[in-house]
């Protein structure tokens, strides 16, 4: 029973083992005991064991030895119909938006402008960090975290997640999203950080492709600097998730927080 | 516009493992005990995984591939290099007897108020204390990394894991429970 207890506790065992352990716990002091220490040891390690990321200079290093650009390959004669079409292109779009400026939240770049905002989640993720006291409200209740937030921004935050045992919830702050105010949630990941921040999402370059569906949302996945990063508008409100975490985590996180309606 | 084929491909793997820097950096911490063995680790690490990214599988866990070789380059540089016997298999760790395990089982509630007031610094003292098998194990389950990806990171068996990790947290718990003593 007691080499079952770590698989019982991580989910590894089949549902018919699951019952069986449960019931033995029900009944043996000893195992119940065990299997309580086993847990604690599981918090402890994974709240307090010291972790070491890797100095900027080593990130900048690999970076700089990795090829962190595509290389492109120009079909022949490419460059020269861009450079006659390009011109007028550009410059029609640019009256369009001026003389329209609604346009400007309806055109969704996934260039330079997107890197805009995915630069902008990495260096608010770093800061939120590196910051002496990260978190303005240190509380695993979305029900203490949420409501601290009202009177501090002008919209709510919408959301309803409120952490698990994979995804616990750390607390929350209030922070700027480029040039607006932002809620700032963090959640676990074992022993990583994940910041989300929600923030109106009107006049924003949000990229427009590629957008894979995640739950109700579609989702903008890109890395930067070493972080992953994810993107979504849900109505009025903008989200940006971003850790160094797996993509993979961060979608099943995002998952949570923009379950299907 | 298109990316070109190979050089592409390595462009798109370098994206995603880079992503994993701060993890791979962790690890290295913990296996080369110090902070410039451990920036070499990683960047020969990552220099390996350009090197080879033609092997790399698209679909499989990139961040298992990359534990991988960064386990075997700790491997077969930094233990042949230092002779460190710190880093030798789990059995250098002192076994513990079963039935000294089974005692730790007794019903105590100052056991687990011990394990409650441990420290960050009594951790990482006690998985230094540890084999390279056994930290690596442990550090891996911090990771979320399957039994499956654990295996395949250390190269052996899922059930060799299983009970790498059993011991390795039988050993830690005992020597965080006698140093809270």
């Amino acid at each position: 029973m007691r080499e079952q207890l770590l698989d019982f506790q991580q989910g590894r065992l089949v549902p018919d083992l699951v019952t069986s352990v449960r019931r033995h716990l029900d009944g043996c002091g000893d195992c119940a005991h065990a299997d309580q220490v086993e847990r604690e040891l599981t918090q402890v390690l994974e709240r307090r064991t010291p972790q070491y990321p890797a100095p900027v200079a080593l990130k900048r290093k690999l970076a700089a030895n990795w090829p962190t650009s595509a290389p492109v390959v120009p079909r022949r004669g490419f460059r020269s119909w861009m450079r006659l079409v390009l011109p007028p292109v550009v410059l029609a779009t640019a009256a369009l938006l001026f003389l329209v400026p609604d346009m400007r939240g309806l055109v969704a770049p996934t260039g330079p402008a997107a890197s805009v905002m995915v630069g902008e989640a990495v260096n608010d993720h770093v800061r939120l960090l590196q910051s002496e006291r990260p978190l303005e409200v240190e509380s695993s209740g979305i029900h203490q975290v949420i409501p601290w937030f009202s009177g501090k921004l002008d919209f709510a935050p919408g959301i309803r997640f409120a952490g698990d045992a994979e995804f616990p919830l750390r607390g929350g702050a209030v922070g700027y999203f480029v040039d607006r105010k932002a809620a700032a949630l963090v959640y676990g990941r074992r022993l990583h950080s994940i910041s989300l921040f929600v923030f109106k999402a009107d006049g924003l370059p949000w990229p427009s492709a590629p957008l894979e569906p995640v739950g109700r949302a579609h989702v903008y996945r890109t890395a930067a600097r070493g972080f992953n990063v994810l993107l979504w508008r849900d109505g009025e409100l903008g989200y940006a998730l971003v850790s160094d975490v797996s993509a993979g985590d961060l979608i099943l996180l995002a998952s949570k927080l923009a379950p299907p309606a | 516009m298109s990316r070109g084929g190979d050089a592409g491909q390595a462009w798109e793997l370098g994206r995603e493992a880079l992503a994993y820097a701060d993890t791979l950096y962790n690890l290295a911490r913990y296996l080369a005990g110090n902070d410039t063995d451990a920036e070499d680790l990683v960047q020969e690490t990552y220099s390996r995984a350009l090197g080879s990214s033609g092997q790399f599988t698209p679909g499989t866990n990139l961040k298992a591939w990359l534990f991988r070789i960064l386990r075997n380059t700790f491997i077969s540089q930094y233990r042949r290099q230092r002779g460190n016997p710190v880093v030798g298999g789990l059995d250098t760790v002192a076994p513990i007897p079963p039935a000294a395990a089974d005692i730790n089982w007794v019903r105590d509630d100052v056991e687990l108020d011990r394990l409650r007031k441990v420290m960050a610094e009594d951790i990482e003292r006690a998985l230094m204390t540890l084999s390279e098998d056994a930290r690596t194990v442990i550090l891996l389950d911090l990771e979320g990394l399957s039994e499956v990806e654990t295996a395949e990171v250390m190269g052996c068996a899922v059930g060799t894991v299983k009970s790498r990790l059993s011991r390795a947290r039988a050993a830690l718990r005992s020597l965080l429970k006698d140093w809270k003593r």
